[in-house]
């Protein structure tokens, strides 16, 4: 039967939480077909491999030493298609993160597989297999039969559920590859502390037009601060200057699927819904009750923001301090 | 020093898009204004500033060899790559107006109509004869969201790649590439020759002016066919079984009033509803 492999990301040692969630994912698929599920860690992780047996993975693949300390697209691909070959895998799954993405398509020409990216939803019984993802801007949903024998598949973070971590333990297997590294990580720049990325973040504050300037987005951030959320930001605040770009939410910027979603003063643009439609829940505070966001929010406010955010936030305090 | 341009003809972003009935995996064209996709731009400003600083100077190439287009000639240009239909010219032209020397369409349905990987592969049997020290691509393609395009391109020539480039800094042998990632963002130094995708923020694209889009309208767009670069597409890898509108949003709940008041329902929503407190 052939396997099922996940790439696990490591970050600061631990397996990423969206790995954790497509190691879920490709537990379910395993069940459901009956194919044995394997995972490849590349980089020294100590404790990862017990993770990934806990969460189901009955093999877990180490490339470790010189060439895997740092992400090389280069060495993680040739890692995994040895791990692959090795296991002998047909559906290779990961996170849509930066990196997953990034590994995905240079693994995906290697193995001269279909590839389907950024994956919202999977047919768990589907012969061949068939999943689901947006495109267009997220304006439709796209229903892919991958036809090849081999497939890459990245699963968008903060979508597929967790599963749950079972008294288990995998098989390590140690593995080499060929390390030819001709793009180098130099450095890894981390951002600010205690700031949290817009892709990584349950709740997310974001803010728009009518924040008005670089000062009105202090209420946006203290607001994102109580929740323990990230600050996000409609293009035109971030074509305006107010905000950086890493913030952007929408077609051009990036795509977010919180549990909540809170737009402040953003109008609702096709473009932004692009970016932030898959959140789980959306309130808007907005003073234009005919802004198109106020028609896709589980909650709308009509009201100043600048009145009702701060409000907000204190009785958040309150609720928590409760 | 040659530098590739990936290009793409994609729907505007404002358009309206709606699953044509009669083609499976396809959206309704008639009504529909097509642009170049809007990433291209910021890779097509980083192509034309290179050139116009004097190029690249003397670092790796991409090898040219059998099967390639007899493209090079004269030293350091920026050239456009495109896979699409015939309709793709007028994207094209936009990128010529923005500063590229021309382009080339690969404009065959089955390139046209293949998956991303055969895409690439198909690219880059293109761009081989072309010899480039860099590939520059979008960051992302806004109508099939994909964004592997420059890393496929990349393993068929056997050359690195770094994708979502905010910054990139030229010094012959390498491309120094600021990228983005979760929680920060990484500093790559790719040996050239390269491909490398682009991200917003990277430049600022200029708007052409009159002179550049008449000047643009005399360039050469060259179509190739797959027999003339010598490939084939392959058996095919996806195929879209349908295309539909994502279920519309549950109508929501909304409040006005007294900030206090509505803030005090939000935060209630918050807690019983989105369970998030």
């Amino acid at each position: 039967m052939a396997g099922i492999l996940v790439w696990a990301e490591v970050s600061n040692g631990e397996v990423r939480k969206a790995s954790r969630e497509a190691v879920a994912a490709g537990s379910k698929l395993a069940q459901m077909s009956g194919a044995p599920l394997a995972a490849v860690v590349c980089g020294d992780a100590p404790g990862a491999a017990e993770t990934l047996g806990r969460l189901g993975a009955a093999k877990v693949f180490t490339a470790a030493g010189p060439g895997f300390e740092k992400y090389s697209s280069e060495a993680y691909a040739a890692a995994v298609a040895e791990a692959g070959q090795r296991f002998g895998a047909e559906i290779y799954l990961m996170s849509a993160t930066a990196l997953g993405k990034d590994l995905a398509a240079r693994l995906a020409a290697k193995l001269d597989a279909a590839l389907a990216s950024d994956v919202t939803d999977v047919r768990w019984d589907s012969k061949p297999l068939t999943v689901i993802r947006p495109v267009y801007s997220s304006k439709l949903l796209a229903t892919v039969e991958l036809l090849s024998e081999k497939k890459v598949i990245t699963l968008r973070p903060n979508v597929f559920p967790l599963g749950p971590e079972r008294d288990l333990s995998a098989e390590i297997v140690p593995i080499s590859a060929e390390t030819n590294i001709r793009a180098q990580v130099l450095q890894a720049l981390k951002a600010a502390e205690g700031a949290i990325d817009v892709t990584e973040a349950r709740v997310i504050v974001s803010g728009g037009r009518g924040v008005g300037g670089a000062d009105g987005f202090k209420v946006v951030e203290e607001l994102a601060k109580t929740l323990r959320g990230a600050v996000g930001a409609s293009r035109a605040a971030v074509d305006a200057g107010w905000i950086p770009y890493k913030h952007q939410v929408g077609q051009t910027g990036k795509v977010v699927s919180p549990v909540l979603y809170i737009a402040c003063g953003i109008s609702g643009s096709i473009q932004h819904f692009a970016g932030m439609g898959s959140s789980k829940f959306i309130i808007a505070v907005n003073t234009d009750k005919d802004a198109p966001i106020m028609e896709k929010a589980d909650f709308a406010i009509v009201g100043d923001l600048f009145k009702v955010v701060p409000i907000l936030k204190e009785e958040l305090l309150k609720a928590i301090a409760k | 020093m040659n530098i590739a341009v990936l290009l793409r003809q994609v729907p505007d972003t404002e358009a309206k898009v709606v699953p044509d009935p009669d083609l499976r995996g396809r959206i309704m064209e008639s009504e529909i204004k097509f642009i170049l996709n809007p990433y291209d731009e910021y890779a097509v400003e980083e192509a034309v500033r290179i050139i116009e600083r004097g190029g690249l100077a003397p670092g790796g190439q991409v090898p040219g060899g059998a099967g390639g287009l007899p493209l090079s000639g004269g030293g350091g240009e920026a050239v456009g790559f495109c896979i699409g239909p015939d309709r793709a010219e007028t994207a094209l032209r936009s990128a010529l107006a923005l500063g590229l020397a021309r382009a080339v369409l690969v404009s065959d349905p089955a390139a046209v109509e293949a998956d991303v990987v055969t895409q690439g592969r198909i690219l880059a049997a293109a761009i081989k004869g072309f010899a480039p020290s860099l590939i520059l691509a979008g960051r992302e393609l806004i109508d099939t969201q994909e964004d592997a395009l420059a890393a496929v391109v990349a393993h068929f020539l056997d050359i690195p790649h770094v994708l979502g480039a905010g910054k990139i800094t030229l010094d012959g042998e390498k491309a120094v590439v600021l990228r983005e990632v979760e929680g920060g963002s990484l500093e790559i130094a790719a040996s050239l020759p390269a491909a490398v995708s682009c991200s917003k923020g990277l430049n600022e694209p200029r708007y052409p002016s009159l002179m550049a889009i008449k000047r643009s309208k005399a360039k050469e767009i060259r179509k190739v066919s797959l027999a003339e670069l010598g490939v084939q597409s392959g058996p095919q890898k996806s195929r879209i079984a349908e295309l539909k509108a994502p279920p519309p949003r549950a109508a929501g709940v909304r409040v006005e009033g007294e900030p206090a008041v509505v803030a005090a329902k939000g935060i209630e929503w918050m807690a019983d509803v989105a369970k998030v407190i």
